[in-house]
Protein backbone atom coordinates (compact mmCIF):
# COMPACT_ATOMS: atom_id res chain seq x y z
CA UNK A 1 0.00 0.00 0.00
CA UNK A 2 1.41 3.11 -1.03
CA UNK A 3 1.93 5.91 1.73
CA UNK A 4 -0.03 9.14 2.11
CA UNK A 5 1.02 12.34 1.98
CA UNK A 6 1.47 14.74 5.05
CA UNK A 7 -1.60 16.77 3.25
CA UNK A 8 -3.92 13.92 2.92
CA UNK A 9 -2.56 12.67 6.44
CA UNK A 10 -4.55 15.89 7.91
CA UNK A 11 -7.06 15.65 5.41
CA UNK A 12 -8.15 12.11 6.95
CA UNK A 13 -7.18 12.75 10.80
CA UNK A 14 -9.93 16.56 10.18
CA UNK A 15 -12.37 14.29 8.80
CA UNK A 16 -12.55 11.74 11.71
CA UNK A 17 -12.56 14.68 13.77
CA UNK A 18 -15.42 16.17 12.27
CA UNK A 19 -17.44 13.27 11.90
CA UNK A 20 -17.28 13.55 8.28
CA UNK A 21 -15.12 10.45 6.73
CA UNK A 22 -13.21 10.36 3.03
CA UNK A 23 -15.98 8.49 1.72
CA UNK A 24 -18.99 11.07 3.82
CA UNK A 25 -19.87 8.70 6.20
CA UNK A 26 -20.26 9.18 9.81
CA UNK A 27 -17.71 7.83 12.42
CA UNK A 28 -19.88 4.93 13.43
CA UNK A 29 -21.31 4.10 9.92
CA UNK A 30 -20.45 1.02 8.23
CA UNK A 31 -19.62 0.84 4.61
CA UNK A 32 -22.42 -0.77 2.77
CA UNK A 33 -22.53 -4.65 3.75
CA UNK A 34 -22.75 -7.59 0.97
CA UNK A 35 -23.44 -11.11 2.15
CA UNK A 36 -23.90 -14.66 -0.69
CA UNK A 37 -23.81 -17.86 0.97
CA UNK A 38 -23.52 -20.90 -0.68
CA UNK A 39 -20.15 -19.60 -2.90
CA UNK A 40 -18.02 -23.07 -2.41
CA UNK A 41 -20.50 -26.05 -3.48
CA UNK A 42 -17.95 -28.30 -2.34
CA UNK A 43 -17.96 -27.40 1.22
CA UNK A 44 -20.33 -28.07 4.07
CA UNK A 45 -20.98 -24.15 4.52
CA UNK A 46 -19.65 -20.98 3.26
CA UNK A 47 -19.69 -17.34 2.75
CA UNK A 48 -18.53 -14.53 0.69
CA UNK A 49 -18.92 -10.91 2.65
CA UNK A 50 -17.94 -7.60 1.25
CA UNK A 51 -17.75 -4.36 2.83
CA UNK A 52 -16.69 -1.78 0.42
CA UNK A 53 -13.68 -3.01 -0.93
CA UNK A 54 -12.68 -5.80 1.46
CA UNK A 55 -13.90 -8.98 0.90
CA UNK A 56 -13.57 -11.93 2.43
CA UNK A 57 -14.88 -15.63 2.13
CA UNK A 58 -15.25 -18.36 5.01
CA UNK A 59 -15.85 -21.99 4.21
CA UNK A 60 -16.92 -25.12 6.77
CA UNK A 61 -16.17 -28.44 6.19
CA UNK A 62 -16.90 -31.28 8.31
CA UNK A 63 -15.06 -34.52 8.21
CA UNK A 64 -15.67 -37.72 10.50
CA UNK A 65 -13.34 -38.03 13.83
CA UNK A 66 -13.41 -39.13 17.30
CA UNK A 67 -14.14 -36.95 19.93
CA UNK A 68 -11.71 -35.46 22.66
CA UNK A 69 -11.75 -37.95 25.25
CA UNK A 70 -12.64 -35.43 27.60
CA UNK A 71 -15.22 -34.10 25.78
CA UNK A 72 -16.98 -37.21 24.38
CA UNK A 73 -20.43 -35.56 23.77
CA UNK A 74 -18.83 -32.44 21.51
CA UNK A 75 -17.01 -32.50 18.20
CA UNK A 76 -14.24 -30.60 17.74
CA UNK A 77 -13.99 -27.55 15.71
CA UNK A 78 -10.51 -25.17 14.54
CA UNK A 79 -10.30 -21.87 12.70
CA UNK A 80 -7.96 -20.77 10.62
CA UNK A 81 -7.78 -17.36 8.08
CA UNK A 82 -4.96 -17.24 5.23
CA UNK A 83 -4.93 -13.89 3.07
CA UNK A 84 -4.77 -14.59 -0.53
CA UNK A 85 -1.70 -13.06 -2.52
CA UNK A 86 -4.29 -11.55 -4.74
CA UNK A 87 -5.14 -9.24 -1.84
CA UNK A 88 -1.84 -7.28 -2.75
CA UNK A 89 1.90 -7.20 -3.15
CA UNK A 90 2.81 -7.32 0.46
CA UNK A 91 0.52 -10.47 0.73
CA UNK A 92 2.83 -12.52 -1.65
CA UNK A 93 5.04 -14.92 -0.30
CA UNK A 94 5.36 -15.39 3.47
CA UNK A 95 4.35 -11.89 3.55
CA UNK A 96 0.95 -12.76 5.24
CA UNK A 97 2.34 -15.02 7.64
CA UNK A 98 2.05 -12.16 10.44
CA UNK A 99 -1.32 -10.90 9.64
CA UNK A 100 -3.06 -14.57 9.56
CA UNK A 101 -1.89 -15.52 12.27
CA UNK A 102 -2.59 -12.25 14.25
CA UNK A 103 -6.67 -12.47 12.80
CA UNK A 104 -6.55 -16.69 13.55
CA UNK A 105 -5.84 -15.92 17.28
CA UNK A 106 -8.22 -13.00 17.41
CA UNK A 107 -11.25 -15.11 15.76
CA UNK A 108 -10.33 -17.66 17.68
CA UNK A 109 -10.91 -16.23 21.11
CA UNK A 110 -14.19 -14.68 19.93
CA UNK A 111 -15.74 -17.19 18.51
CA UNK A 112 -14.18 -20.90 20.17
CA UNK A 113 -14.24 -20.00 23.54
CA UNK A 114 -12.47 -21.91 26.46
CA UNK A 115 -10.88 -25.15 26.92
CA UNK A 116 -14.40 -26.49 29.16
CA UNK A 117 -16.01 -25.32 25.60
CA UNK A 118 -17.34 -22.47 28.06
CA UNK A 119 -18.20 -19.66 25.64
CA UNK A 120 -18.31 -20.95 22.27
CA UNK A 121 -20.04 -19.22 19.05
CA UNK A 122 -22.43 -22.64 18.94
CA UNK A 123 -22.68 -25.71 21.04
CA UNK A 124 -19.90 -27.99 19.31
CA UNK A 125 -22.62 -31.26 20.55
CA UNK A 126 -24.29 -30.53 17.61
CA UNK A 127 -21.60 -31.99 15.78
CA UNK A 128 -21.48 -35.27 17.75
CA UNK A 129 -23.02 -38.68 16.08
CA UNK A 130 -21.84 -41.38 18.71
CA UNK A 131 -21.22 -40.12 22.47
CA UNK A 132 -17.13 -41.22 22.70
CA UNK A 133 -16.98 -42.57 19.48
CA UNK A 134 -17.88 -40.63 16.35
CA UNK A 135 -18.30 -37.00 16.05
CA UNK A 136 -17.95 -34.34 13.18
CA UNK A 137 -14.61 -32.47 13.26
CA UNK A 138 -15.51 -28.33 11.46
CA UNK A 139 -12.54 -26.89 10.27
CA UNK A 140 -13.46 -22.95 9.59
CA UNK A 141 -11.35 -21.77 6.83
CA UNK A 142 -11.02 -17.81 6.40
CA UNK A 143 -9.42 -16.55 3.50
CA UNK A 144 -9.23 -12.70 2.66
CA UNK A 145 -9.77 -11.83 -0.89
CA UNK A 146 -9.41 -7.77 -1.02
CA UNK A 147 -8.44 -5.94 1.59
CA UNK A 148 -9.35 -2.45 2.45
CA UNK A 149 -9.32 -2.27 6.23
CA UNK A 150 -11.76 -4.45 9.35
CA UNK A 151 -10.39 -7.19 8.18
CA UNK A 152 -11.59 -8.78 11.27
CA UNK A 153 -14.86 -7.82 11.09
CA UNK A 154 -15.41 -8.82 7.92
CA UNK A 155 -14.39 -12.32 8.99
CA UNK A 156 -16.75 -12.61 12.05
CA UNK A 157 -19.51 -11.71 9.21
CA UNK A 158 -18.23 -14.15 6.71
CA UNK A 159 -18.04 -17.13 9.64
CA UNK A 160 -21.27 -16.26 11.12
CA UNK A 161 -22.98 -16.44 7.66
CA UNK A 162 -21.21 -19.54 6.77
CA UNK A 163 -21.88 -21.44 9.50
CA UNK A 164 -25.79 -20.31 9.14
CA UNK A 165 -25.16 -22.07 5.36
CA UNK A 166 -23.48 -25.05 7.10
CA UNK A 167 -25.61 -28.52 6.27
CA UNK A 168 -24.49 -31.14 8.65
CA UNK A 169 -24.71 -34.77 6.77
CA UNK A 170 -27.23 -37.11 9.29
CA UNK A 171 -24.81 -39.99 9.36
CA UNK A 172 -27.04 -43.41 10.28
CA UNK A 173 -24.28 -45.66 12.15
CA UNK A 174 -25.55 -49.32 11.91
CA UNK A 175 -26.55 -50.74 15.21
CA UNK A 176 -24.20 -53.09 17.00
CA UNK A 177 -21.21 -51.66 14.66
CA UNK A 178 -18.02 -52.25 16.58
CA UNK A 179 -16.79 -48.08 16.24
CA UNK A 180 -13.11 -49.06 17.53
CA UNK A 181 -12.04 -49.62 14.11
CA UNK A 182 -13.27 -47.36 11.35
CA UNK A 183 -16.99 -48.40 11.20
CA UNK A 184 -19.62 -48.17 8.01
CA UNK A 185 -21.05 -44.70 8.72
CA UNK A 186 -23.93 -44.25 6.20
CA UNK A 187 -24.31 -41.00 4.83
CA UNK A 188 -26.33 -41.91 2.23
CA UNK A 189 -29.68 -40.24 3.30
CA UNK A 190 -29.78 -36.72 2.32
CA UNK A 191 -31.04 -35.54 4.92
CA UNK A 192 -29.04 -32.36 7.00
CA UNK A 193 -28.98 -30.32 10.12
CA UNK A 194 -28.48 -26.88 10.61
CA UNK A 195 -26.44 -25.35 13.20
CA UNK A 196 -27.80 -23.06 16.40
CA UNK A 197 -26.01 -19.73 15.12
CA UNK A 198 -28.00 -17.62 17.05
CA UNK A 199 -25.63 -17.26 19.80
CA UNK A 200 -22.95 -16.54 17.57
CA UNK A 201 -21.09 -13.24 18.88
CA UNK A 202 -20.52 -10.27 16.15
CA UNK A 203 -16.59 -8.29 16.07
CA UNK A 204 -16.72 -5.05 16.20
CA UNK A 205 -14.02 -3.24 15.42
CA UNK A 206 -13.19 1.00 17.29
CA UNK A 207 -9.83 2.41 15.62
CA UNK A 208 -8.68 5.40 17.77
CA UNK A 209 -8.08 8.12 15.43
CA UNK A 210 -7.05 10.92 17.09
CA UNK A 211 -9.39 11.89 20.52
CA UNK A 212 -12.05 9.71 18.30
CA UNK A 213 -13.06 6.46 17.81
CA UNK A 214 -14.24 4.98 14.09
CA UNK A 215 -15.86 2.11 13.13
CA UNK A 216 -15.08 0.05 9.92
CA UNK A 217 -11.85 1.86 8.90
CA UNK A 218 -10.50 1.51 5.67
CA UNK A 219 -6.64 0.59 5.29
CA UNK A 220 -5.99 4.65 4.68
CA UNK A 221 -7.90 5.35 7.93
CA UNK A 222 -5.91 2.60 9.34
CA UNK A 223 -2.71 3.72 8.49
CA UNK A 224 -3.16 6.71 11.00
CA UNK A 225 -4.97 5.08 13.78
CA UNK A 226 -2.88 5.05 17.22
CA UNK A 227 -5.06 1.72 18.42
CA UNK A 228 -7.83 -0.12 17.79
CA UNK A 229 -10.27 -2.55 19.93
CA UNK A 230 -12.11 -4.92 18.47
CA UNK A 231 -14.95 -6.32 21.04
CA UNK A 232 -17.13 -9.40 19.49
CA UNK A 233 -20.40 -9.25 21.08
CA UNK A 234 -23.49 -11.29 20.98
CA UNK A 235 -27.41 -10.76 21.04
CA UNK A 236 -27.57 -10.47 24.74
CA UNK A 237 -25.16 -7.82 24.80
CA UNK A 238 -22.31 -9.73 26.43
CA UNK A 239 -18.73 -9.09 25.47
CA UNK A 240 -17.57 -12.94 24.47
CA UNK A 241 -14.08 -11.80 23.62
CA UNK A 242 -11.93 -8.91 23.41
CA UNK A 243 -8.67 -7.87 21.47
CA UNK A 244 -6.17 -4.47 21.59
CA UNK A 245 -4.15 -3.87 18.46
CA UNK A 246 -1.59 -1.21 18.37
CA UNK A 247 1.43 0.81 19.98
CA UNK A 248 0.06 3.22 21.64
CA UNK A 249 -1.37 2.87 25.26
CA UNK A 250 -4.71 3.37 26.47
CA UNK A 251 -6.12 4.89 29.78
CA UNK A 252 -8.49 2.06 30.98
CA UNK A 253 -11.49 4.56 31.27
CA UNK A 254 -11.05 4.66 27.41
CA UNK A 255 -11.31 1.32 26.91
CA UNK A 256 -14.28 1.15 28.80
CA UNK A 257 -15.90 3.85 26.84
CA UNK A 258 -14.79 2.14 23.63
CA UNK A 259 -16.29 -1.41 25.12
CA UNK A 260 -19.99 0.81 25.65
CA UNK A 261 -19.88 2.27 22.09
CA UNK A 262 -18.71 -0.61 20.46
CA UNK A 263 -21.89 -2.86 22.45
CA UNK A 264 -24.09 0.03 20.77
CA UNK A 265 -22.84 -0.19 17.40
CA UNK A 266 -22.99 -4.08 17.78
CA UNK A 267 -26.94 -4.24 17.82
CA UNK A 268 -27.39 -2.62 14.32
CA UNK A 269 -25.02 -4.37 12.92
CA UNK A 270 -26.48 -7.57 14.17
CA UNK A 271 -29.81 -6.84 13.18
CA UNK A 272 -28.19 -6.00 9.40
CA UNK A 273 -26.37 -8.94 9.07
CA UNK A 274 -29.23 -10.98 10.27
CA UNK A 275 -31.01 -9.63 7.80
CA UNK A 276 -28.42 -9.78 5.19
CA UNK A 277 -27.60 -13.57 5.78
CA UNK A 278 -31.17 -14.49 5.87
CA UNK A 279 -31.81 -12.89 2.40
CA UNK A 280 -29.09 -14.71 1.07
CA UNK A 281 -29.99 -17.83 2.18
CA UNK A 282 -33.69 -17.02 0.38
CA UNK A 283 -31.46 -16.25 -2.67
CA UNK A 284 -29.43 -19.20 -2.55
CA UNK A 285 -32.50 -21.47 -2.18
CA UNK A 286 -34.24 -19.42 -4.78
CA UNK A 287 -31.33 -20.31 -7.50
CA UNK B 1 -21.66 -4.45 -17.91
CA UNK B 2 -18.80 -5.72 -17.44
CA UNK B 3 -19.10 -7.06 -13.97
CA UNK B 4 -19.68 -4.31 -11.89
CA UNK B 5 -19.45 -4.71 -8.09
CA UNK B 6 -22.55 -3.83 -6.37
CA UNK B 7 -24.90 -6.08 -4.40
CA UNK B 8 -27.95 -5.45 -6.64
CA UNK B 9 -31.91 -6.70 -5.89
CA UNK B 10 -33.14 -7.87 -9.05
CA UNK B 11 -35.39 -4.45 -9.72
CA UNK B 12 -32.27 -2.62 -9.69
CA UNK B 13 -30.02 -5.05 -11.83
CA UNK B 14 -33.01 -4.66 -14.47
CA UNK B 15 -32.74 -1.01 -14.34
CA UNK B 16 -29.63 -0.55 -14.41
CA UNK B 17 -29.49 -3.10 -17.61
CA UNK B 18 -32.32 -1.32 -19.13
CA UNK B 19 -30.07 2.22 -18.93
CA UNK B 20 -27.07 0.90 -19.59
CA UNK B 21 -28.64 -0.63 -22.98
CA UNK B 22 -30.33 2.36 -23.53
CA UNK B 23 -26.81 4.14 -23.79
CA UNK B 24 -25.19 1.92 -25.99
CA UNK B 25 -27.80 2.33 -28.49
CA UNK B 26 -27.36 6.27 -28.29
CA UNK B 27 -23.86 6.06 -28.67
CA UNK B 28 -23.80 3.67 -31.45
CA UNK B 29 -26.63 6.06 -33.35
CA UNK B 30 -24.08 9.14 -32.70
CA UNK B 31 -21.72 7.09 -35.35
CA UNK B 32 -23.85 7.84 -38.36
CA UNK B 33 -23.66 5.63 -41.33
CA UNK B 34 -21.55 2.75 -39.23
CA UNK B 35 -22.71 -0.34 -38.23
CA UNK B 36 -21.45 -2.58 -35.55
CA UNK B 37 -21.84 -6.23 -35.26
CA UNK B 38 -19.87 -8.25 -33.02
CA UNK B 39 -18.19 -11.00 -34.33
CA UNK B 40 -16.22 -12.41 -31.50
CA UNK B 41 -15.77 -11.65 -28.12
CA UNK B 42 -11.81 -12.22 -27.20
CA UNK B 43 -11.54 -11.99 -23.35
CA UNK B 44 -8.94 -9.17 -22.83
CA UNK B 45 -6.90 -8.52 -19.42
CA UNK B 46 -7.95 -5.17 -18.50
CA UNK B 47 -5.29 -5.06 -16.30
CA UNK B 48 -2.71 -4.99 -19.35
CA UNK B 49 -1.27 -2.65 -21.73
CA UNK B 50 -3.92 -2.45 -23.67
CA UNK B 51 -6.30 0.45 -21.24
CA UNK B 52 -3.38 1.84 -19.72
CA UNK B 53 -2.72 5.55 -19.72
CA UNK B 54 -1.42 6.60 -23.11
CA UNK B 55 0.33 10.09 -22.49
CA UNK B 56 0.92 12.73 -24.87
CA UNK B 57 2.71 16.24 -24.33
CA UNK B 58 0.55 18.83 -22.64
CA UNK B 59 -1.08 16.68 -20.56
CA UNK B 60 -1.82 17.42 -17.17
CA UNK B 61 -1.44 14.79 -14.94
CA UNK B 62 -1.06 14.18 -10.86
CA UNK B 63 1.37 11.99 -9.38
CA UNK B 64 2.90 10.90 -6.50
CA UNK B 65 6.71 11.41 -5.39
CA UNK B 66 9.05 7.99 -5.03
CA UNK B 67 12.37 9.00 -4.77
CA UNK B 68 14.35 12.39 -4.50
CA UNK B 69 17.12 12.20 -7.24
CA UNK B 70 20.13 14.02 -7.69
CA UNK B 71 18.39 17.30 -9.47
CA UNK B 72 14.86 15.24 -9.81
CA UNK B 73 12.32 14.04 -8.67
CA UNK B 74 10.62 11.09 -9.77
CA UNK B 75 6.81 10.28 -9.44
CA UNK B 76 4.30 7.15 -10.05
CA UNK B 77 2.09 8.27 -12.34
CA UNK B 78 -0.16 5.32 -13.27
CA UNK B 79 1.97 4.16 -16.15
CA UNK B 80 4.28 1.70 -16.66
CA UNK B 81 7.08 3.74 -16.11
CA UNK B 82 7.50 6.22 -13.99
CA UNK B 83 7.80 9.66 -14.76
CA UNK B 84 10.44 11.99 -14.10
CA UNK B 85 10.33 16.33 -12.68
CA UNK B 86 13.93 17.45 -12.92
CA UNK B 87 14.71 20.35 -10.38
CA UNK B 88 15.40 22.29 -13.56
CA UNK B 89 11.80 22.51 -14.70
CA UNK B 90 10.11 23.22 -11.66
CA UNK B 91 9.84 27.09 -10.46
CA UNK B 92 11.57 27.40 -7.06
CA UNK B 93 9.80 28.93 -4.22
CA UNK B 94 11.31 32.53 -4.65
CA UNK B 95 9.75 32.71 -8.14
CA UNK B 96 13.25 33.61 -9.89
CA UNK B 97 14.50 32.80 -12.82
CA UNK B 98 17.90 31.36 -12.57
CA UNK B 99 20.20 28.39 -12.57
CA UNK B 100 19.79 26.23 -10.24
CA UNK B 101 22.78 26.20 -7.77
CA UNK B 102 23.70 23.14 -5.31
CA UNK B 103 22.59 24.94 -2.15
CA UNK B 104 18.99 24.46 -4.52
CA UNK B 105 19.84 21.05 -5.10
CA UNK B 106 20.24 20.51 -1.21
CA UNK B 107 16.52 21.85 -0.59
CA UNK B 108 14.88 19.78 -2.63
CA UNK B 109 13.05 18.21 -0.23
CA UNK B 110 11.87 21.30 1.38
CA UNK B 111 9.73 21.96 -2.10
CA UNK B 112 8.53 18.07 -2.23
CA UNK B 113 9.06 15.39 -0.54
CA UNK B 114 9.13 11.41 -0.87
CA UNK B 115 4.94 10.33 -0.96
CA UNK B 116 3.88 14.05 -1.68
CA UNK B 117 1.12 14.53 -4.23
CA UNK B 118 1.58 16.61 -7.84
CA UNK B 119 0.17 18.25 -10.20
CA UNK B 120 2.66 18.64 -13.32
CA UNK B 121 2.47 18.76 -16.95
CA UNK B 122 3.86 16.39 -19.81
CA UNK B 123 7.14 17.86 -20.97
CA UNK B 124 8.18 15.29 -23.48
CA UNK B 125 9.52 11.58 -23.44
CA UNK B 126 13.20 10.41 -22.27
CA UNK B 127 15.14 8.08 -24.85
CA UNK B 128 13.99 5.50 -22.27
CA UNK B 129 10.62 5.43 -23.03
CA UNK B 130 9.33 7.25 -19.72
CA UNK B 131 7.98 11.03 -18.85
CA UNK B 132 9.49 13.96 -18.51
CA UNK B 133 7.31 16.76 -16.69
CA UNK B 134 7.49 20.21 -15.87
CA UNK B 135 5.89 22.32 -13.53
CA UNK B 136 6.49 26.10 -14.32
CA UNK B 137 3.58 27.89 -13.64
CA UNK B 138 2.17 28.81 -10.52
CA UNK B 139 -0.84 26.13 -10.96
CA UNK B 140 1.31 23.16 -10.42
CA UNK B 141 2.51 22.11 -7.70
CA UNK B 142 2.23 19.94 -4.44
CA UNK B 143 -1.52 18.94 -3.15
CA UNK B 144 -2.37 19.20 0.20
CA UNK B 145 -5.98 19.28 1.68
CA UNK B 146 -7.82 17.25 -0.13
CA UNK B 147 -7.87 13.65 -1.12
CA UNK B 148 -6.75 11.39 -4.34
CA UNK B 149 -8.52 9.52 -6.10
CA UNK B 150 -8.17 6.75 -8.59
CA UNK B 151 -9.99 6.12 -11.50
CA UNK B 152 -9.52 4.06 -14.83
CA UNK B 153 -7.22 6.44 -17.03
CA UNK B 154 -9.26 5.34 -20.53
CA UNK B 155 -12.42 7.59 -18.29
CA UNK B 156 -10.93 10.48 -18.89
CA UNK B 157 -11.07 12.57 -21.90
CA UNK B 158 -8.52 15.63 -22.95
CA UNK B 159 -10.50 18.65 -22.94
CA UNK B 160 -9.45 22.19 -23.18
CA UNK B 161 -9.56 22.51 -19.35
CA UNK B 162 -8.42 19.91 -16.42
CA UNK B 163 -7.54 22.18 -14.01
CA UNK B 164 -11.71 23.13 -12.39
CA UNK B 165 -11.88 25.99 -9.06
CA UNK B 166 -15.62 25.40 -8.22
CA UNK B 167 -16.07 28.50 -6.62
CA UNK B 168 -19.66 27.79 -5.25
CA UNK B 169 -18.01 24.72 -3.41
CA UNK B 170 -15.15 26.24 -2.69
CA UNK B 171 -13.08 23.03 -4.15
CA UNK B 172 -10.00 22.58 -6.19
CA UNK B 173 -10.94 19.96 -8.44
CA UNK B 174 -8.27 18.30 -10.86
CA UNK B 175 -8.06 15.43 -13.20
CA UNK B 176 -5.40 14.18 -14.57
CA UNK B 177 -5.35 12.75 -18.00
CA UNK B 178 -3.78 9.31 -16.17
CA UNK B 179 -6.35 8.90 -14.05
CA UNK B 180 -5.18 10.08 -10.84
CA UNK B 181 -8.31 12.75 -9.51
CA UNK B 182 -7.09 15.53 -6.65
CA UNK B 183 -10.22 16.91 -5.06
CA UNK B 184 -9.37 19.55 -2.41
CA UNK B 185 -9.75 22.38 -0.91
CA UNK B 186 -9.26 25.75 -2.58
CA UNK B 187 -5.66 26.74 -2.31
CA UNK B 188 -4.97 30.46 -4.11
CA UNK B 189 -2.12 30.23 -6.21
CA UNK B 190 1.26 31.61 -4.38
CA UNK B 191 2.54 35.20 -5.70
CA UNK B 192 6.13 36.05 -6.14
CA UNK B 193 7.46 36.48 -3.17
CA UNK B 194 10.62 37.40 -1.74
CA UNK B 195 13.46 34.73 -0.58
CA UNK B 196 13.50 35.32 3.22
CA UNK B 197 9.85 35.49 3.91
CA UNK B 198 9.33 32.04 1.68
CA UNK B 199 12.75 30.56 3.55
CA UNK B 200 10.70 31.57 7.04
CA UNK B 201 7.64 30.54 5.79
CA UNK B 202 8.90 26.89 4.45
CA UNK B 203 10.60 26.06 8.00
CA UNK B 204 7.42 26.77 9.66
CA UNK B 205 5.38 24.44 7.54
CA UNK B 206 8.24 22.02 7.75
CA UNK B 207 8.43 22.19 11.69
CA UNK B 208 5.04 22.15 11.57
CA UNK B 209 4.41 18.87 9.69
CA UNK B 210 6.78 17.28 11.65
CA UNK B 211 5.59 17.60 15.32
CA UNK B 212 2.39 18.68 15.74
CA UNK B 213 2.74 20.19 19.10
CA UNK B 214 -1.30 19.38 19.93
CA UNK B 215 -4.31 18.04 19.01
CA UNK B 216 -5.84 22.03 19.32
CA UNK B 217 -3.33 23.49 17.39
CA UNK B 218 -4.27 20.43 14.50
CA UNK B 219 -7.91 21.27 14.63
CA UNK B 220 -7.67 24.98 13.76
CA UNK B 221 -5.55 24.37 10.78
CA UNK B 222 -8.61 21.65 9.93
CA UNK B 223 -10.85 22.28 6.83
CA UNK B 224 -13.96 23.95 7.27
CA UNK B 225 -17.07 21.73 7.44
CA UNK B 226 -18.89 22.67 4.70
CA UNK B 227 -15.84 22.94 2.07
CA UNK B 228 -15.18 19.34 3.82
CA UNK B 229 -18.89 18.15 3.19
CA UNK B 230 -18.46 19.48 -0.56
CA UNK B 231 -15.07 17.67 -1.03
CA UNK B 232 -16.54 14.62 0.50
CA UNK B 233 -19.60 14.55 -2.43
CA UNK B 234 -18.04 15.05 -5.20
CA UNK B 235 -15.34 12.43 -4.31
CA UNK B 236 -18.18 10.07 -3.85
CA UNK B 237 -19.87 10.95 -7.29
CA UNK B 238 -16.50 10.62 -8.88
CA UNK B 239 -16.48 6.94 -7.49
CA UNK B 240 -19.77 6.35 -8.73
CA UNK B 241 -19.38 7.44 -12.07
CA UNK B 242 -16.02 5.31 -11.98
CA UNK B 243 -18.04 2.23 -11.27
CA UNK B 244 -20.19 2.46 -13.65
CA UNK B 245 -18.29 3.10 -16.34
CA UNK B 246 -18.73 6.54 -17.57
CA UNK B 247 -16.33 9.54 -18.94
CA UNK B 248 -15.43 11.82 -15.76
CA UNK B 249 -16.13 15.49 -17.06
CA UNK B 250 -16.85 18.65 -15.15
CA UNK B 251 -20.07 17.97 -16.68
CA UNK B 252 -21.23 14.50 -15.42
CA UNK B 253 -19.67 14.88 -12.37
CA UNK B 254 -21.82 18.56 -11.39
CA UNK B 255 -25.28 16.73 -12.50
CA UNK B 256 -23.88 13.49 -10.44
CA UNK B 257 -23.63 15.83 -7.03
CA UNK B 258 -26.84 18.15 -7.99
CA UNK B 259 -28.56 14.64 -8.39
CA UNK B 260 -27.63 13.69 -5.08
CA UNK B 261 -28.12 17.35 -3.06
CA UNK B 262 -31.85 17.18 -4.70
CA UNK B 263 -32.56 14.43 -3.97
CA UNK B 264 -31.06 15.05 0.13
CA UNK B 265 -29.19 11.98 -0.08
CA UNK B 266 -27.06 11.39 2.64
CA UNK B 267 -23.14 11.66 1.39
CA UNK B 268 -22.24 8.54 2.45
CA UNK B 269 -25.64 6.70 0.64
CA UNK B 270 -24.16 7.87 -2.69
CA UNK B 271 -21.82 5.10 -2.72
CA UNK B 272 -24.94 2.38 -2.23
CA UNK B 273 -26.65 0.75 -5.03
CA UNK B 274 -29.44 2.44 -5.06
CA UNK B 275 -27.97 5.80 -6.57
CA UNK B 276 -26.01 4.32 -8.56
CA UNK B 277 -28.53 2.84 -10.50
CA UNK B 278 -30.25 6.17 -10.59
CA UNK B 279 -26.90 8.09 -11.85
CA UNK B 280 -27.10 5.42 -14.80
CA UNK B 281 -30.82 5.84 -15.50
CA UNK B 282 -30.41 9.83 -15.48
CA UNK B 283 -27.44 9.82 -17.81
CA UNK B 284 -29.32 7.86 -20.61
CA UNK B 285 -32.20 10.51 -19.68
CA UNK B 286 -29.75 13.18 -20.44
CA UNK B 287 -28.36 11.67 -23.72
CA UNK B 288 -31.65 10.74 -25.02
CA UNK B 289 -33.22 14.19 -24.49
CA UNK B 290 -29.72 15.81 -26.41
CA UNK B 291 -29.73 13.39 -29.39
CA UNK B 292 -33.71 14.22 -29.36
CA UNK B 293 -32.77 17.62 -29.62
CA UNK B 294 -30.13 17.26 -32.05
CA UNK B 295 -32.36 14.37 -34.69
Amino acid sequence: MVGLSAGEKHFIQGGIAQDLRADGRKRLTYRPIYVETGVIPQADGSAKVKMGATEVIASVKLDLARPNPSQPGKGKVSLFVSCSATAGPMFEGRGSEELSTELSVALQRCLLGGKSGAGAAFDPSCLSIVDGKLCWDAYIDGLVVSADGNLLDALGAAIKAALTNTRVPVANVPAGASLDEDPDVDLSSQETTRIDTSGVPVIVTLTKVGRHYIVDATSEEESQMSSAVSVSINKERRICGLTKRGGAGLDPSIILDMISVASHVSEQLMNKLDSEIAAAEADEQDI
Amino acid sequence: MRGIQLSLNQTQRLRLQTALELLETLSSKASLNASVTVADNIPVNYEDGVLKYKPEIGDIIVGRVIEVAPKRWRLEINFIQDAVLMLSSMTLPDGIQRRRTAVDELNMRSIFEEIDVVCAEVRGFQHDGSLHLQARSQKYGKLERGQLLTIPPYLVKRRKQHFHHLEQYGVDLIIGCNGFIWVGEHVEAKDDMVVDDQVNKSEQHSSKSRNWTSLEEQEQTHTPAETRQNICRIANAIRVLSTLGFNVTLDVIMETVYLSSSLNLEIHEMLGAEFCVLVAESEAERRSSSAKRKG
